[in-house]
């Protein structure tokens, strides 16, 4: 019996992993062909294709030039295409983002050049980390005794009820440093060995290239993995402090993520401490291919560009305490990027917090402390909005331990009747909304930007998922696959119907297998 | 031969030495002392900083006070009756020891002081009260943390405004209100009483606690002695407990009553007079500068702007679940909670004097695009900080979270120097850079006799900024000196200084009727007033001595 059901459980494991990649694998973005530097300037491959904001080309830029140039700096053509967002140190030009994720989907980008998808390629690394990230949410709830289908289900809500659907399937940072969040989390439940821990401490150093802002985040992992390195107990003869000496020469292992990090700023900044974001901005290149001022720079602002030599910036003041209040409303409740309309599974994680701290205490309070640190800190970043952006892009680190919190609550509370009406119908709105930005695009302008926009367009602009829904509605997709094979037979509003029909009735059926042999009540 | 790390190491931690844990035990056993060493330690240090910078008197209303408590002790009039009916007297009562010394005077030291005394005393105050709460020492120090790492207050106690010493005052007040609730012993209602007094005497705000305490000490006694007691027993003794809690504390207010009464001839001078603050907002009323008025949803939404931005938010939003534990908390002493309700005087007191248009906060964004008055979210500061001590404490295993979460916001908020208190001071409409027309007066004025007519309701900053001496002013305080200059400037005044075609502008309503403007030259132009001086031929039968004598 044990052995049916170990083989029952591995099948609908392996299913569930297939379905979640050919569903990704569907709203993959990107086009066919392995795109050059002319290539790049077109809008097929920039506004109106993939690469459509400066993040993603930014990052794109480096891989390509990387693997093509053989480059740390940007040749002309791809500075043009990696504006605005483009750095500019002696002379050069050069990245304006953290290495780290230009680097890891490196390799996508070769295998997907040899099948003539280059671009496709870096695309499906980051697919790789998001189903990755969604086997360790269903891995640490298991490893914590939580029942298999709340487990699934967590996973499959962080996937594709939340903004990190929408960044699965496009060239962001956000997957990856949650892989490596998620990463070290599951390695401290599960792994003892000074082996495990010195892999603790490379994913925790390892995400300081991949995005800055990581160094936070890990902290409480960090403190966790410190505290069981050493060891203070209070015995009748005193304090005794234990130190496992090969877990504390484990720490070692960040040498490596940081000697690569320091080498990356040595060799394009010509300094190993400067930060990439502390790098000169270049707005715009003229006919000679030397910085110069955008058309809309105001007279003071025209000097620092043409000569960006002069600008002044400082790493400190990339967090602001007074832009508290603003940015807790726009990552939490505003429209335009609120957790609230894009991932409103969280109200179903509040009521239920005591339960999971019941149930791990330890692991809850790990878990609050990265998502408290996730919202505090870009909630004092300069723009919470994260530019043009689908959802509060930054908090995919809080859906990801909101949706283990709420695997542990639902396993807590199957049976509830209403808990589970409200968690239905709350999970196929959030599923609605994630899946239109997965299949469209996720430039949607911030709530502020909209004014001058409608100005700019004569028209009315939207800011929020309706956006992504009047895209659909006109027939377009970013989908590489719609756009290669379905697009002659089969509407992107239809499309979108049976992939959400798809996600949607999994998740109900899960639901309902969560009631299966729980005592039903109010 | 194979050499292996060893995989764990184990140590016996020493334990500390006999004199460092004597040391330690020590400050455990004084740590009111040893707090009150550190912030007295870091008062200092704030005022010399700000008066270093320059940004010591940024504020319009600090020069005031100054200059309020300056004409008590020097002046063509001095006297009691200059501490006028403007603002509550205490503040300026408090400078007279200090204010005749003019580096007190100009630094600002007179009456900073007492906020630096307010801000120790505050930190004191609210360690003692989370004492009271049973909140153990980490708790406590984070409390003590709280208030004093925000640098809103920090500047507001190293400047000569009122609001520290109002802090400490409701504080106090508030700390021995709630002994008087868990212990029921009368002399502490009467020291909170005494504290309520002088609250009521800083700020406006300290009335509204009078009321509030008032109904807390009411329903206390009703609840204490209903019950057990029956009705007209609790009722007789509410009735004396009231009587005897209200004669202190709103001693001040009745005393404020008869002053403007005996002075002013009016006891509602103060709320109703041509220079109380009511009569501001009429006029900013009718330039439709008074959004919030009536306005329940507004009031609200700018006090709470006001309140997170002068506490970085998240101390706020962490005293809020502070308040919700401690209200549910049934681990504390009876009545423990009723009596914390005081504290939350401040907060239902800004919102409704903005709803009922007796105050006015602007918040940059939402009140237009400057501050003014934004100072005022402080007044929650030690409710918050006492709040989040207690959470700490109660906190167990969220303990590291919450204090590493305060770090990390304070850490970032001193890293920027976010202070809107200092923004309103230097660039929003707190602010009144007088510079140019005090520095045109110090340097023809100096060296030359006669007297300078202004209206100090109008250019008290001018008047403070120029560095001269009180006694070379003519203004409305001065009585026959006023009076005589209106009606014949050319005999008293050297200069005036005033806004031209400004009937605000006390002096120009009145000398712009007299025969003898026409003999005044304007010498300078300047954007919150011209220079008038008198022409030179007409010098010879100017008054230049105080030879009215003493007047009464």
């Amino acid at each position: 019996m044990k052995i049916k059901l170990f083989y029952y459980n591995t099948i609908v494991d392996l299913l569930l992993i297939l379905l979640a990649a050919g569903i990704l694998t569907a709203c993959l973005r990107g086009n066919i062909g392995n795109p050059t530097p002319a290539d790049l300037q077109e809008k097929l491959w920039t506004n109106d294709g993939p690469l459509e904001l400066s993040p993603e080309r930014g990052r794109f830029a480096l891989t390509y030039s990387l693997i093509e140039d053989n480059s740390l700096s940007f040749s002309v053509p791809i500075a043009r295409f990696a504006i605005p967002d483009l750095g500019y140190k002696n002379g050069k030009y050069v990245s304006l983002f953290a290495p780290g994720v230009s680097f890891i989907v490196a390799p996508g980008y070769i295998i997907g050049r040899y099948f003539g998808i280059s671009q496709a390629g870096t695309n499906v690394v980051i697919v790789l980390f998001a189903l990755a990230n969604a086997i360790l949410i269903y891995r640490i709830l298991r490893r914590i005794s939580i029942d298999q289908t709340s487990a699934r289900l967590a996973a499959l809500i962080f996937l594709f009820a939340s903004p990190a659907f929408n960044y699965a399937v496009t060239l962001y940072q956000h997957h990856i440093s949650t892989f490596l969040l998620l990463g070290s989390v599951y390695l401290l439940l599960t792994r003892t060995s000074w082996t495990a821990y010195a892999v603790i401490w490379f994913l925790i150093a390892l995400s300081i290239p991949v995005d800055y802002p990581n160094l936070f985040l890990m902290l409480p992992i960090a403190f966790w993995a410190l505290n069981n390195t050493l060891r203070i107990t209070t015995t009748m003869q005193g304090n005794i402090l234990r130190i496992s000496m090969l877990k504390l020469f484990s720490i070692s292992a960040v040498l490596l993520p940081l000697g690569f990090f320091l080498w990356f700023n040595n060799a394009s900044y010509g300094n190993p401490m400067q930060f990439s974001g502390t790098v000169a901005t270049v707005k715009a290149i003229d006919q000679n291919g030397k910085p110069t001022a955008p058309e809309n720079a105001s007279i003071t602002d025209r000097e620092k560009y043409i000569n960006p030599e002069k600008q002044q910036k400082s790493a400190s003041n990339f967090f602001r305490s007074r832009a508290l209040v603003n940015g807790l409303f726009i990552l939490l409740f505003s429209p335009d990027r609120g957790l609230l309309y894009f991932a409103p599974f969280i109200l179903l994680v509040i009521p239920g917090l005591l339960v999971a701290y019941r149930l791990a205490s330890h692991l809850t309070v790990i878990m609050l402390s990265i998502i408290g640190i996730n919202i505090l800190l870009y909630s004092m970043w300069g723009d919470p909005w994260g530019g043009w952006a689908f959802g509060p892009r930054y908090l995919i680190p809080t859906c990801a331990f909101a949706s283990l919190l709420l695997g542990m609550i639902l396993s807590q509370w199957r049976g509830r009747l209403l808990y589970t009406l409200a968690f239905i119908i709350i999970i196929s709105f959030s599923i609605l909304v994630n899946t239109a930005g997965a299949l469209t695009s996720s430039a949607n302008p911030p709530r502020i930007e909209v004014l001058n926009l409608e100005k700019l367009s004569g028209r009315e602009e939207k800011y929020t998922f309706e956006r992504n829904i009047d895209m659909l509605r006109e027939g377009r997709s970013k989908s590489i696959l719609y756009n290669a094979v379905f697009k002659q037979s089969i509407t992107a509003w239809g499309y979108y119907k049976i992939i959400t029909g798809i996600i949607i009735s999994t998740a109900i059926i899960l639901t309902i297998l969560t009631l299966y042999k729980s005592k039903l009540r109010l | 031969m194979k050499t292996t790390l060893p995989s764990e190491i184990t140590l016996t931690l020493p334990n500390a030495p006999g004199f460092v844990q004597k040391a330690l035990q020590y400050m455990y056993s004084n740590m009111q002392a040893l707090i009150a060493i550190i912030l007295s330690a870091i008062s200092v240090y704030y005022f010399f900083m700000y008066l270093n910078n320059g940004l010591g008197l940024s504020y319009n209303d600090a020069r005031s006070h100054l200059d309020i408590g300056r004409r008590v002790v020097e002046g063509l009039k001095p006297g009691l009756a200059q501490l006028g009916s403007v603002w509550l007297p205490l503040q300026h009562l408090l400078m007279v020891p200090l204010i005749w010394n003019d580096w007190m005077w100009h630094s600002g030291f007179a009456g900073a002081v007492w906020n630096m005394i307010s801000f120790v005393g505050t930190g004191l105050v609210i360690n003692a009260l989370l004492t009271r709460l049973r909140v153990g020492v980490v708790g406590r120090l984070t409390g003590v943390f709280v208030f004093a790492a925000n640098l809103n207050i920090l500047y507001l106690q190293s400047t000569a405004m009122t609001e520290l010493l109002l802090l400490f005052t409701m504080t106090m007040g508030c700390y021995y209100l709630l002994i008087w609730h868990t212990e029921d012993t009368i002399l502490d209602l009467i020291k909170s009483a005494f504290w309520i007094m002088l609250a009521t005497l800083v700020r406006y705000d300290g009335w509204f606690l009078l009321g509030l305490s008032g109904l807390l000490v009411m329903r206390q006694v009703w609840i204490r002695h209903a019950k057990n007691d029956g009705w007209n027993v609790a009722w007789s003794r509410m009735e004396g407990i009231t009587i005897l809690f209200a004669s202190l504390a709103a001693l001040g207010v009745f005393g404020w009553f008869a002053w403007n009464q005996l002075i002013f001839g009016d006891a509602l001078y103060f709320a109703l007079g041509p220079f109380s603050a009511h009569a501001q907002q009429l006029v900013m009323e009718e330039a439709g500068a008074l959004p919030t008025k009536y306005n329940f949803w507004l009031s609200l939404k700018v006090y709470f702007y006001a309140l997170l931005y002068n506490s970085y938010t998240l101390p706020a939003l962490l005293a809020t679940i502070g308040a919700i534990v401690l209200w549910r908390d049934r681990t504390l002493a009876q009545f423990t909670s009723w009596g914390m309700l005081a504290l939350l005087a401040p907060l239902l007191f800004n919102v409704l004097a903005l709803f009922l248009g007796f105050s006015v906060i602007y918040v940059q964004g939402i009140s237009g695009d400057t501050w003014f008055n934004i100072r005022y979210g402080v007044m929650l500061a030690p409710t918050i900080a006492i709040l989040i001590g207690y959470l700490v404490d109660r906190a167990h295993a969220f303990r590291l979270l919450t204090i590493g979460s305060l770090l990390f916001v304070l850490f970032f908020a001193f890293a920027n120097e976010d202070s809107v208190s200092i923004d309103d001071a230097r660039v929003g409409s707190s602010q009144k850079n007088v510079s140019e027309v005090s520095g045109y007066l110090n340097t023809h004025a100096s060296r030359e006799k006669g007297f300078i007519l202004i209206s100090a309701a109008s250019h008290d900053a001018i008047i403070f900024s120029s560095g001269l001496p009180m006694k070379r002013f003519i203004h409305e305080g001065t009585g026959l000196y006023w009076e005589n200059a209106l009606a014949l400037p050319d005999r008293w005044a050297k200069w005036i200084v005033m806004r031209t075609y400004d009937d605000n502008d006390l002096t120009w309503k009145g000398v712009s009727k007299s025969s003898g403007f026409q003999y005044y030259n304007k010498v300078a132009a300047y954007p919150f007033a011209d220079v008038y001086e008198l022409q030179a031929s007409m010098s010879g039968q100017l008054n230049t001595e105080p030879i009215l004598g003493k007047q009464k």
